[in-house]
């Protein structure tokens, strides 16, 4: 039986000392999902995914893993890439596999043959009975995924899959993560490679000194951080245009004018203008949502200005 | 359990097959037959027989060979001479292989000077003993049997009220017992513990650890590995006991291991001692692999853990003397001291019930203790990488509130650290 919700974190908080590093985070992976979690370094993203996986308690709130607390069948059925990678560095690479594979539950023989059939899968099939410390460092990031998903898990938890990897091999884990999805995997991805999030995940938790900032589907954080403005490349008089209140160059792009709307005005509306005005000419002309990469950024820079803004406070009181 | 079990034999198979391991369980036992076959070797070569000889003089000065009888098997070797000058001269032209002088006080010293150019054969010694003890009882007529006279020396020892009975051979087998059990303890303890820390700092610095304990508990890892390296630990005792066994079937000493007593108390208490005393020294072990960074510092603080062992052997002489004494009293019930030092004791005395049941019992308790502890250590530590426990720490810890002392730096990298200390 496979549940709709893998994972279901309520109202989690964990502090050491007096350090809050999680604050009161709440959120739902659904199977057959990619969930991005991100962050910057030090927000708290860690300390999460190992309350998750039971090797810290929370302080308060509760995780469910497939709608019961977390037990030895449920950690079976969970795989996680761990950031900080490694593996037996003196043993042969099918043994480890097989060792970390029997551990998750598997027969030996069904890790055996599954430890083959990834390799195979990943090209490194020739590397089997090579020791780890024998694997260039992209061949041990590919074995170490390799072990992730070896059990085939209903739960996975990938801390950078992508790092330390080639496009050609990116493209390889890439592929393996989308399979998964479509199988109805559950897919936790904690990631800096904000690209990555936009192509693959369906929906993210933003945390943020230990606060969560943003939870939602990509698409509608994307639209909530989305201005009430157009991106347009061509030729025009765009101050002219009926319902634009301010042009500006459009931030990240070569030629592109970002125009802002007014309020009662929207972008169906601009474009009848423009398509009624002569000698406009437009070769793109899109939403002005912005990526992922930015909302990050600004999320993490009005953080640190409002408790900046806080410590200004407090010490004016002192 | 099943994880437990994969964990045991993974950790006994992997480890088994380390050069190490290899090289301690195979090698130690190879060198102590190589040079024994070697010492064989070389005496056999060296080693003549008073039947080699032709001739053997003598001077007595004492007079004891005056009733002028010879041994059996011997009836031409020994000739007389009246004085050192002409038993001297007989060795020098070659008529004697050499000659003894039978000091004038001998009834009183049982002084026999013996001289030779080539050395003489290892048992001329007692031939001359045979020569002058027949010559003198078959003088007196005594009528014993000869050998009775000669083994004068046997006697036999009565340990405590009910206690062995001993001869002088099963005496010697009996310090002999406790000296194998103590080192034997100390090696297979140390090397195994040894191993267990080695393994958990290795699995850290490769930071498996992380994967590790997704799949199976700490407290399911660290029992996996205390057993797994448990049987290692015996795989080794019994590859040393059965070349111990061999080297002394090839010799032909096996005399003295005769005399070793392997009574079902000593074994049954033996083995107590050796599996409390074990995981007792490896669950520290296992501690301090958790939570430091690097063979060396384990290394460094396992001879504070491991320097306990052998105090009892500074008290050697006491034990074998004084067993019920103070100290060895004390240090067997002292439970990093109370393995050794109480097999010791058993070895030679009775001990009172009280003090065995004392000394597991307290051996017990701390043991539990100490892995229960260590668990909790081992759970905390191996996730913090880099990061040195201090003291007050590995307290915190234990009482269940490790991150009082904490920075919050253990989850985060080294950018962030400055991020959330600024």
């Amino acid at each position: 039986m496979k549940e709709q919700v893998a994972l279901q974190v309520d109202h989690v908080s964990k502090s050491y000392g007096d350090f809050r590093a999680v604050d009161n985070v709440s959120f739902e992976v659904n199977r057959g999902e990619i969930f991005a979690m991100l962050g910057p370094n030090g927000a708290g993203k860690s300390t999460t995914i190992r309350m998750i996986l039971d090797i810290m308690k929370p302080d308060t709130g509760t995780i469910r893993v497939f709608g019961a607390p977390i037990n030895d069948a449920s950690k079976d059925r969970i795989g996680y890439l761990p950031e900080e990678r490694g593996l037996y560095k003196g043993v042969k690479v099918i043994d480890v596999m097989t060792y970390l594979g029997t551990l998750k539950g598997m027969s030996h023989r069904n890790a055996h043959d599954r430890a083959m059939e990834m390799l195979e899968r990943l090209d490194l099939q020739d590397n089997a009975n090579s020791k780890v410390s024998e694997l260039s460092k992209g061949m041990g990031q590919k074995v170490q995924f390799a072990v992730t998903v070896l059990h085939e898990p209903d739960l996975v938890i990938i801390d950078e899959p992508f790092s330390g990897l080639d496009p050609v091999n990116t493209m390889t884990i890439k592929q393996l993560i989308l399979d998964m999805r479509e199988k109805g995997t559950a897919i936790i991805m904690s990631t800096h490679q904000m690209q990555q999030v936009e192509e693959m995940a369906d929906r993210l938790l933003m945390i943020n000194r230990g606060k969560q900032a943003l939870y939602g589907s990509v698409n509608d954080v994307r639209r909530q951080y989305a201005l009430h403005a157009v991106i347009v490349d061509g030729e025009g008089n765009w101050e002219g245009l009926p319902g634009v209140v301010q042009v500006e160059n459009a931030p990240n792009e070569r030629d592109s004018k970002l125009l802002h709307l007014a309020e009662n005005v929207s972008t169906n509306d601009l474009l009848a203008s423009i398509a009624a005005t002569p000698g406009t000419n437009i070769t793109r002309f899109e939403e002005a949502v912005p990526s992922l990469n930015d909302i990050f950024i600004r999320v993490v820079g009005e953080r640190v200005l409002s408790t900046g803004d806080v410590e200004r406070v407090e010490m004016e009181r002192v | 359990m099943n994880k437990v079990w994969l964990v045991i034999k993974r950790e006994y198979l992997y480890n088994l097959r380390r050069p190490a391991f290899l090289f301690a369980a195979l090698g130690t036992p190879i060198f102590f037959i190589a040079i024994f076959v070697l010492s064989i070797v070389i005496t056999s070569e060296t080693q003549r027989d008073v039947a080699d000889l032709t001739q053997v003089g003598y001077v007595d000065n004492a007079g004891v060979l005056n009733a002028g009888m010879m041994l059996e098997d011997y009836p031409d070797l020994f000739s007389a001479y009246p004085d050192e000058t002409a038993a001297r001269a007989a060795l020098d032209d070659g008529t004697v292989d050499g000659y003894a002088v039978i000091a004038e006080n001998y009834m009183q010293s049982g002084v026999v000077n013996l001289y030779s150019y080539d050395g003489l054969p290892e048992n001329m010694r007692s031939v001359v003993d045979q020569l002058i003890t027949l010559n003198l009882t078959q003088g007196v007529e005594l009528g014993l049997p000869q050998n009775l006279v000669l083994d004068s020396l046997e006697m036999t020892v009565q340990l405590g009220e009910g206690g062995r009975e001993l001869n002088d051979e099963a005496l010697i087998g009996l310090i002999i017992f406790p000296l194998i059990f103590a080192i034997v303890f100390v090696m297979a303890t140390q090397f195994t513990s040894g191993f267990l820390m080695s393994g958990l700092v290795d699995e850290r610095t490769n930071r498996i650890m992380e994967v590790l304990v997704t799949s199976v508990t700490p407290g399911q890892l660290l029992t996996g590995k205390l057993i797994g390296l448990f049987l290692l630990g015996l795989t080794q005792l019994t590859i040393w006991v059965g070349a111990g066994l061999a080297v002394s079937l090839l010799g032909r000493d096996v005399e003295i291991l005769s005399g070793v007593i392997l009574t079902p108390d000593m074994v049954i208490f033996g083995l107590i001692y050796f599996v409390l005393g074990y995981l007792l020294v490896a669950s520290v072990m296992a501690g301090i692999g958790a939570i430091v960074n690097s063979e060396q510092e384990s290394r460094q603080m396992a001879f504070f853990i491991t320097f306990p062992l052998f105090v009892p052997y500074f008290f050697l002489v006491q034990f074998l003397l004084e067993p019920n004494d103070t100290i060895p009293v004390v240090l067997s019930l002292i439970p990093f001291t109370a393995p050794m030092s109480m097999m010791m004791r058993l070895g030679v005395t009775t001990v009172p019930a009280w003090q065995i049941a004392a000394s597991i019992g307290l051996l017990l308790l701390t043991t539990v203790v100490f892995t229960w502890g260590s668990i909790k250590v081992f759970r905390w530590g191996l996730l913090l990488y880099g990061k040195k426990l201090r003291p007050r720490e590995i307290l915190a810890v234990l009482r269940g509130n490790p991150y009082a002392y904490s920075d919050p730096v253990i989850e985060t990298t080294g950018q962030a650290v400055k991020e959330t200390s600024r």
